[in-house]
């Protein structure tokens, strides 16, 4: 029966276009631009009809061109369609903007192929453990981070079906909440940047993707936390539905090395420590000293970090600074200590004067420094460590190889910087404070925990915060970070399907199988995920080439004048115009695809935007969250089916549905939330190229 | 006949296959691009109108795989409940309505495309001194020749399917979804999941 239901959707959808249009034309003139709106119409019914839209889109729009060109000139116009034709094809396959796409698909296929989603939702779901409805918050920031990375929507949800959903079902998670986790979290890649939609709205939109990935940022975000607080909240307040995990799956699994390590007390970085001094050999030195180096990662990221943001924030803008005169400045710090003995600033000052040089030089050198950039890290760990207890951090700086440069550039420098800004102490401040809270919660269980966090999560969010980061940044254009970000994700599974392998020969076997097996998979992993990307590119690119022809000859038409007219006749006001138009959007998503909405109908809604002060780019952000919901509006709601696809038999995909609806509410929620507070979008494009 | 479908098919996946490798190079050159940039401070002018190369070839000369392994983007509303004889003859009429006129333009326009390009030694004006750009556009008519070849059997293979009923079948291919792979992947066995069954059936008692 329900395959009825489906087909009466379809057809009733199809009868009302059709009937719209016997009605409403003016059959006794058609004038061309009537066409062209007859066109529009026919194109959602032959899309519908199911034929590849690529080419429903070339056969027509060759169609009416001609018919197009046959009313001015009869005789030239097959010419002058084949003419258009092959120059708008052309265009397609020169384009500065869409060449990200196979890019970022191929990265795509690289990270979920590095497989190591299970050890990610492992991490997670441990580190999440005391949080209520921790699977379920595990789940969706599993699904953030992973889809954010690979930007498979099925593949992701599968995924997760395989992982997520039993553990959760087991767990006596309802059916229903779990379903729309794994659902709904699947979906965010979509949103999150770098994302290939947005790479696709520009391409149709013609605004920057740069802007566009920075206003999907904090979009992106918001909707993963309205989708965890609606978790949290609802566990707090319905436990039944999600109840808190038994204590057999929370214990958090410690090597025996580390077992022993417990008998040295509680706390890790103490015990570590005292298992140092210990002469008892026990436990070897090198494993005591892995675990104390290992803990302390946290503060000498964050020291990192800091002087980081304080050399780009008391920097000024023209300096041309070379390592070596920079260094110097270790002379000027020296006079700051002996001036302020009782000031607390001046030595915390003269030490973030210090590390500067390799700073700017990893600026200079930019991505992909890291060990310069750790041994930053270091030298600013050590000196933030230092500077509270000793007023005196000169000896530290004497030390520097090239103090002893000449001291008259020095000065000059040290007049260069800006004084510090207050934030960047408040900033300080919360910094240390969390550091100490970490600090004092710091035992054995959490350390492994991030132990597991620093194999899965933290190389992923840093491959993405790379990518990103050198986009926003303006270090590289979307497709060179596109590029990169695919090499990083080969070198991704590199790492983890090495170690795979290396783990999984037996004992007493030579390791050197692994290597012959590794280079097999990784062989295997390459060709599979060309393949896949040319696949996907292909299909999204000829969608391209078809609408590149469509939407030239409804421009042609004149089409578009008449949609103009008709829509400011309507007299309108901007909200109006805007609810209206993510409405049709939010419809058109039941029947069709992101990909044939975006490239079909942003060419129509575009034009139309200027005329109601609506920013280009501010309607991609809202645009790329209302088509979220299409994923998950049934009946064509792909997410289900995948997830259906995997699950067990007895979970229908009615209950499926019924999952997703809360999280499609939240959708709007944060749709509405949006547009109200435009800002949560334009804030950081606004900041950072305006 | 299904071997000469499966032959052109082959042929297509094979084009496809052999210029799927081209992302590989696409990486590469951008990475190195970028780090050549960045360490050595030397850039390369030819780079932009390379890469634009490698990625118009490579997903033009796609598009015939795609469609051989029903790779394109459909509209799936009502499509996957119809019978398989529906399918067909709605994919055949739209066949002949839609793809042999645009894609026969797209030969023809592209052939003379091309040609004008051989015939005034056509360069790429990106940069100065850009690379010759007729081999580049030389790749419309040859995507667009391969695809009409592949749409050919496609029409074939909806003229059988009205015959017999059921769709002929396609030669296997490396999906984006292969459940098995990914079950594979997480260590997940049909068994886990029909365990997890009673797990359900337990909850939606209670």
């Amino acid at each position: 029966m329900r395959i009825r239901r489906e087909l009466w959707f379809g057809f009733s959808l199809m009868a009302i276009i059709i009937s719209v249009i016997v009605i409403f034309m003016p059959w006794g003139n058609l004038t061309n631009g009537h066409l062209g709106l007859l066109m529009l119409a026919l194109i959602v019914v032959g899309i519908m009809l199911g034929f590849p839209t690529a080419f429903t889109l070339m056969g027509m729009g060759v169609f009416f061109a001609w018919l197009a060109y046959r009313s001015v000139n009869p005789d030239l116009a097959v010419a002058q369609v084949l003419d258009l034709f092959v120059q708008r094809s052309y265009g397609v396959m020169s384009n500065d903007v869409l060449i990200a796409v196979p890019l970022f698909v191929f990265m795509g296929y690289l990270v979920e192929r590095a497989a190591l989603i299970d050890r990610l939702f492992r991490a997670l779901h441990l580190a999440t453990a005391r949080v209520p409805g921790s699977l379920a918050v595990a789940t969706i920031v599993t699904c953030a981070i992973f889809a954010t990375a690979t930007g498979i929507v099925g593949a992701v949800v599968t995924l997760m079906g395989l992982l997520a959903f039993p553990a959760m079902l087991k767990a006596g998670y309802n059916i229903k909440v779990s379903a729309g986790c794994v659902t709904a979290g699947g979906c965010l890649g979509i949103l999150i940047p770098p994302s290939v939609l947005l790479i696709v709205y520009g391409a149709t939109a013609g605004v920057s993707v740069v802007q566009l990935y920075a206003g999907a940022f904090f979009p992106g975000f918001m909707l993963a936390g309205l989708y965890l607080g609606y978790v949290i909240v609802l566990a707090k307040w319905k436990p039944a539905l999600m109840p808190p995990l038994r204590p057999e799956e929370r214990s958090v699994p410690l090597s025996s090395a580390m077992q022993r390590l417990t008998e040295y007390g509680k706390h890790a970085v103490a015990g570590s420590l005292r298992a140092l001094r210990s002469d008892s050999s026990a436990v070897p030195k090198r494993t005591a000293f892995a675990q104390f180096f290992i803990s302390l990662l946290p503060l000498l990221t964050i020291a990192a970090l800091l002087a980081l943001t304080y050399d780009v924030a008391t920097k000024r803008a023209v300096e041309v600074s070379t390592a070596g005169l920079e260094l110097s400045t270790g002379s000027d710090g020296t006079d700051s200590s002996s001036q302020g003995g009782g000031l607390q600033e001046p030595p915390a000052d003269s030490g973030g004067l210090q590390e500067p040089p390799a700073e700017s030089r990893g600026l200079q050198e930019s991505p992909g420094e890291k060990t310069q950039t750790q041994g930053v890290g270091a030298a600013a760990g050590e000196l933030k460590e230092t500077t509270p207890e000793l007023p005196k951090p000169a000896p530290a700086i004497d030390q520097a190889p090239t103090a002893k440069t000449d001291a008259v550039p020095s000065t000059a420098q040290a007049a260069g910087r800006l004084p510090t800004p207050n934030w960047f102490w408040i900033t300080l401040a919360i910094c240390v404070v969390v550091l100490a809270i970490v600090y004092a919660l710091w035992t054995w269980d959490r350390l492994q925990v991030f132990k597991m966090l620093l194999t899965s999560f933290f190389p992923l969010a840093i491959l993405i915060l790379l990518v990103l980061g050198s986009i926003v940044f303006g270090f590289a254009t979307p497709t060179e970070a596109a590029a990169v970000g695919a090499f990083g994700g080969f070198v991704l599974a590199v790492v983890y399907r090495s170690t795979e392998h290396w783990r999984a020969v037996p004992q007493g076997q030579p390791k050197s199988q692994a290597v012959g097996s590794t280079l097999k998979e990784l062989g295997r992993i390459l060709k599979e995920s060309s393949f896949l990307t040319a696949k996907t590119s292909a299909m999204v690119c000829w969608l391209f080439v078809g609408s590149a022809i469509f939407s030239a000859a409804f421009a042609l038409l004149g089409g578009q004048e008449l949609v103009e007219k008709w829509v400011l006749s309507l007299d309108m006001t901007p909200l109006q115009f805007m609810i209206l138009a993510q409405f049709i959007i939010f419809i058109l998503g039941w029947p069709l695809e992101w990909t044939e909405i975006i490239v079909i109908f942003m060419p129509i809604f575009i034009p139309l935007l200027p005329h109601f002060n609506i920013d280009p780019l501010f309607f991609g952000l809202l645009v790329a969250l209302n088509l979220q919901t299409a994923f998950l509006s049934p009946p064509v709601a792909m997410a289900a089916f995948y997830l259906k696809g995997v699950a067990p038999p007895h979970v229908t995909l009615n209950q499926i549905f019924a999952g997703m609806m809360p999280f499609m509410a939240i959708q709007v929620i944060a749709l509405v939330l949006l547009y109200t507070f435009p800002g949560i979008g334009l804030w950081l494009p606004q900041v950072l190229y305006k | 006949m299904q071997k000469l479908l499966l032959f052109i098919d082959r042929l297509s996946t094979l084009v496809g296959h052999t210029f799927s490798w081209l992302i590989i190079g696409l990486t590469v050159l951008i990475s190195w691009e970028v780090f050549s940039r960045y360490v050595f401070d030397n850039p390369h002018a030819w780079a932009f109108d390379a890469m634009i190369m490698l990625y118009g070839t490579l997903f033009m000369m796609a598009g015939a795989y795609t469609l051989s392994v029903n790779g394109h983007v459909r509209g799936d509303v009502l499509y996957g409940f119809f019978s398989p004889r529906v399918q067909a003859s709605l994919d055949l009429t739209l066949y002949i309505l839609f793809f042999i006129p645009g894609v026969v333009a797209l030969v023809w326009a592209g052939y003379y495309y091309a040609a004008d390009s051989w015939r005034i030694n056509e360069h790429s004006n990106v940069t100065a001194e850009g690379p010759p750009i007729y081999p580049f556009k030389t790749v419309i008519p040859f995507a667009g020749a391969i695809l009409l070849l592949q749409g050919i059997v496609e029409i074939t293979r909806c003229i059988i399917c009205i015959k017999q009923g059921y769709w002929p079948s396609r030669q296997a291919d490396v999906e984006e979804v292969d459940v098995d792979k990914l079950k594979e992947m997480v260590h997940v066995t049909d068994e886990d999941i029909q365990k997890l069954d009673a797990v359900v059936v337990q909850e939606q008692r209670t």
